[in-house]
């Protein structure tokens, strides 16, 4: 087991953590006073500092974010809280909702004061319902305390926060989808520019930070963000969470230090492969990264770079573990039809494609392929990828193309298989519905 | 001299980009698609629409720009010093991502042109055939929708021709804002529908048939009507109001089968009410006159004539119809002044409350060219007022000689009993109309007959003094019926002096557009295309009324 600094999950094993009283028996609503007292733009310098990069999956350093934001607009900045935590193999961010949701509420309150907003919207996953329970509670207690509303600890600042529960879209994860949704229209990404830091929710400045990275505020702040960077490696400073899941003996949440190796990850913390089987792969970003074969994995480590440079992404911690049993024809054909489930439909070749690419999956998977048919799913795929709205397109490909790339064999020999049962593919007749 | 049609850009500063490799300029602040038109390239669009928000959803417009990693769509960006762009004319990327999204859009799609009213001016049909060409690589089973969806009174959607191209949603949520339309469901199930508890139905809706790119949205009365090319298209404009919106007309077997809106950023943008659209040939009568009479008894042209004479010199009553051609105004002012010299002339004119949706268009009359007959004093300012007055100065029983000039000369809902009476009993009444069954030709002594206005060509002049072209749509119903314009010549001849000797309507527009030193150098096709506006700094003098008149 490595010696992980615990920064997110420190308390959440207390029973009463979610509780007010809980939260400040343990040091709770602490930082936000002191950091009351600061420089809005020196806590925007902290951050900078620790090198704290956005949680929910694009990796941008959350300070960079904040500095978008123009001052003195004249019109109010809004912080939306990105809980619409939807990739599949993704759960992190309900352990921090349930278990410390004043946590969460205290790291909006550094980040409003940092950009002087005074307005807040927590956008929570409509599936989260005890969550959304736990939370809703947390922001009744923090506004009878005081610590939400008019002039906080009469410091003349006054800061509202509100929870919107999403309807069940995927697409509400991405930050100008969340932004349409909470105005009430349909969960369709924004064309940029303009960029949300500057004509965001009802056209003012808006930031949208993950869950994970705004409960990091306050341990940032009161530690310091040189402290903070000193965790994890260069360019990925601090802790991360990591959801696991799949064939591995102990699936849950994990706090791990950043750069920490991820065969070691599966080994100690998820206690290694189920039933003693191989490991035969590793999605190790959420559902939209591409697909590690275990031979790629050597001296890979945790982090944004490693992972990169092993031609996949840390993304949003949706670590899935997959053993030799598993299929990677059904694994491209689960993950094409999430994604041609969920595209919002706007633009073309999302649209049309992904249904397309998740139909030909499904008649290779049963047996009807046909020799053309991966060059083709290679073609469709380029043509969506980069030629869409927003980067749903991309998100889409992924999965379908490194199945693809990763584990031709598997493919090709369902359709071998298919051409030599002498099965027309005209005759295949998918009858899946939505 | 400087003509303002509907297509001019304000002539900002001007900047300079590269396009396809040749260095252009255009106006600062153009948008990409506009730009690249501008120097004679099209790149194709759907979504895109000049006159509404950009969606960026149909990804047809995509461009290469320089210091760009992703091709960039055309519709949101806006051209700067030193773009560097690349169209599908020069960038192999761009003309494969248009191809593939072709392919795309027609996976899904029924396939049905054989059946659909779009086929033959389909946007979907012209851009395959120019940009793709290729067969379809797809052989799963189709998506399938909603057909035949009744949206409202006037239009009806095919969910599988729809490419969600949302330029009629965003119709009805920026221009007419009723917000009848939205999109449901997600992905390749995505349609549009109505939203709850609405229904479209506002003043404009049809103008979303003209928007739909493709053959989803499609006119109720007029579906399954003709194949586009059996029919005669006409570039005209609408004679419903002094609006003057600017409209494609087809025509055929003397019939008018479809209305379009023609883009006209100066009057109608590319929007049109429904009121003008599908009442198109409201004032067309159904059964016409089409001999003279004398006490309804058929007479040659000739012996009608001779009734002109009785007003020679003696106090006459006239009222002029709102929906003649300006040069018909034109001819009518003269015989008037010269032969019949004490006149009173009053243009029939009412005006109507308008609801919100139609005050984006439409105007409160149904009188197509009052500005024509102002032109020429043949209407004071106080329209309305004068066109009353002279309704009781005829009831009065004290008018001697009524003339009626045109079919609309005294308005259908002001043909009562006591003002037809007083026409029959007028020592003279003259009456050049066209509609056989109507209260004033029963009641007027001699009748001419008459062309209406989709059966002549001319000028017309709008609400906002916009000088525009009246096609010739239909035929007359008989060889002999002719324009008002001749009519009025020959009565002129009658009385000693011809006024001009045109062979036909489009003769006499040269001829007044001569007569003018201020419109000579003016071509029907600027009138066609955009329309040249008379209160142009340049046009000064021609606004005044009856300026125009003295230079014949």
């Amino acid at each position: 087991m490595g010696n992980h600094k615990k920064i997110l999950l420190a308390n959440v094993h207390h029973k009463d953590q979610h509780t007010i009283a809980g939260y400040e028996s343990r040091g709770g609503y602490k930082t936000i006073k002191k950091v009351l007292g600061m420089d809005p733009l020196k806590v925007i310098d902290e951050v900078k500092t620790s090198g704290l990069r956005g949680r929910g999956g694009a990796g941008f350093p959350t300070g960079t974010k904040w500095g978008f934001v123009p001052r003195n607009s004249g019109k109010p900045v809004y912080l939306l809280q990105n809980a619409d935590e939807s990739e599949p193999g993704t759960f992190k961010d309900r352990v921090l909702l349930e278990r410390d949701p004043h946590l969460c509420i205290e790291g909006m309150l550094i980040s409003a004061w940092a950009l002087q907003s005074n307005w807040s919207c927590v956008y929570i996953r409509g599936e989260y319902s005890y969550p959304y329970v736990r939370l809703n509670e947390a922001i009744k207690e923090a506004y009878a305390k005081g610590y939400l509303g008019d002039n906080i600890f009469g410091t003349g600042f006054s800061h509202h926060m509100v929870i919107h529960r999403g309807a069940g879209a995927y697409i509400c994860g991405e930050e100008t989808g969340l932004i349409e949704s909470l105005e009430g229209k349909k969960g369709q990404p924004r064309l940029k520019p303009p960029f949300p830091a500057v004509v965001g929710v009802y056209g003012c400045p808006t930031v949208v930070n993950n869950t994970e990275t705004l409960a990091a505020l306050p341990w940032i702040m009161e530690n310091g963000g040189a402290a903070y960077k000193a965790i994890g490696t260069e360019k990925s400073t601090g802790t991360k969470l990591i959801s696991a899941s799949g064939n591995i003996n102990k699936p849950g949440v994990y706090e791990i230090d950043l750069g920490y190796p991820l065969l070691k990850f599966i080994e100690e913390e998820c206690g290694g492969i189920a039933g003693g089987r191989k490991l035969k792969a590793v999605i190790p970003g959420g559902s939209s990264v591409p697909v590690l074969r275990a031979d790629e994995l050597e001296g890979v480590t945790l982090d944004y770079e490693s992972l990169q440079k092993a031609g996949s992404l840390l993304g949003s911690g949706g670590f899935m573990v997959l053993d030799d049993t598993v299929d990677m024809v059904e694994v491209a054909v689960n993950l094409a039809h999430f994604y041609s489930h969920e595209s919002c439909g706007q633009c073309t070749p999302c649209r049309e494609g992904g249904h397309w690419i998740e139909k030909i999956l499904n008649r290779i998977k049963d047996g009807y392929g046909r020799e053309q048919d991966l060059k083709l799913i290679e073609s469709i795929c380029k043509q969506i990828g980069g030629h869409t709205i927003c980067t749903f397109g991309e998100a889409l490909i992924t999965p379908a193309l490194s199945c693809i790339k990763k584990f031709p064999q598997e493919f090709t020999d369902k359709i071998k298989e298919a051409i030599l049962s002498g099965r027309k593919p005209e005759e295949y007749r998918h009858q899946a519905g939505h | 001299m400087s003509v303002t049609n509907g297509q001019d850009k304000a002539q900002g500063n001007l900047i300079e980009f590269t396009l396809d490799g040749k260095k252009v300029k255009v106006p600062a602040g153009t948008n990409l698609i506009d730009a690249a038109k501008m120097h004679g390239v099209d790149i194709p669009h759907y979504c895109y629409h000049k006159d509404l928000s950009i969606a960026g959803n149909c990804r047809m417009c995509q461009c290469e720009l320089n210091g760009k990693p992703k091709l960039e769509i055309a519709c949101n960006t806006v051209v700067t010093p030193g773009l560097e762009v690349k169209t599908h004319h020069s960038s192999p990327a761009v003309a494969d991502a248009q191809a593939a999204t072709l392919e795309f859009i027609l996976i899904n799609h029924p396939l049905d042109c054989t059946v659909c009213d779009q086929s033959g001016h389909c946007k979907l049909q012209d851009f395959h055939y120019e940009y793709n060409a290729k067969p379809s690589r797809f052989v799963e089973n189709k998506e399938h929708k909603v057909k035949a969806e009744v949206l409202g009174p006037n239009v009806i959607l095919d969910g599988e021709r729809c490419i969600m191209c949302t330029r009629c949603i965003r119709f009805c949520d920026e221009v007419t804002k009723t917000h009848e339309l939205g999109m449901l469901n997600r992905g390749d199930r995505s349609v549009i529908a109505i939203n709850q508890g609405k229904e479209l139905n506002n003043a404009l809706s049809g103008t979303v048939v003209d928007l739909c790119p493709v053959g989803a949205l499609t006119h109720r009365n007029w579906r399954f009507n003709s194949r586009i090319w059996y029919t005669n298209q006409f570039d005209s404009i609408c004679t419903g109001c002094s609006t003057g919106c600017n409209v494609k007309v087809a025509v055929r077997d003397n019939q008018v089968v479809q209305v379009k809106a023609r883009y006209n950023g100066a009057v109608n943008k590319e929007w049109m009410c429904d009121e003008g659209r599908y009442g198109f040939g409201r004032f067309q009568p159904n059964e016409r006159l089409t001999s003279p009479t004398i006490k309804k008894n058929k007479v040659d042209l000739d012996k009608a004539l001779e009734a002109f004479k009785s007003l020679k010199g003696q106090e006459t009553l006239v009222f002029v119809s709102p929906d003649l051609a300006l040069e018909e105004y034109w001819l009518l002012k003269k015989f008037l002044d010269h032969d019949v010299q004490k006149f009173k002339a009053v243009v029939a004119y009412r005006e109507r409350k308008l609801s919100e949706v139609e005050q984006i268009l439409v105007s409160p009359d149904y009188a197509a060219n009052f500005r024509g007959a102002q032109l020429f004093g043949l209407a004071g300012e106080n329209l309305e007022v004068d066109y009353k007055k002279a309704l009781e100065m005829l009831k009065s029983g004290s008018v001697e000689r009524v003339l009626l000039v045109g079919d609309r000369a005294i308005l259908t809902e002001d043909r009562t009993p006591d003002i037809t009476a007083a026409i029959s009993k007028a020592a003279t009444s003259i009456g050049i109309l066209a509609d056989a069954t109507s209260a004033l030709a029963l009641a007027t002594q001699v009748v001419i007959p008459e062309r209406t206005c989709l059966e002549k060509a001319g000028l017309m002049v709008n609400r906002e003094m916009r000088l525009q072209y009246l096609e010739r749509l239909l035929n007359p119903p008989a060889e002999n019926v002719m324009s008002a314009w001749r009519i009025i010549n020959a009565a002129s001849k009658k009385l000693g002096q011809e006024l001009v000797n045109c062979m036909n309507d489009r003769e006499l527009t040269l001829r007044y557009l001569k007569s003018d030193s201020r419109l000579s150098h003016i071509k029907i096709a600027d009138l066609k295309n955009g329309g040249v506006s008379l209160t142009d700094p340049s046009m000064a003098r021609a606004s005044e009324p009856g300026a125009a008149v003295g230079a014949g």
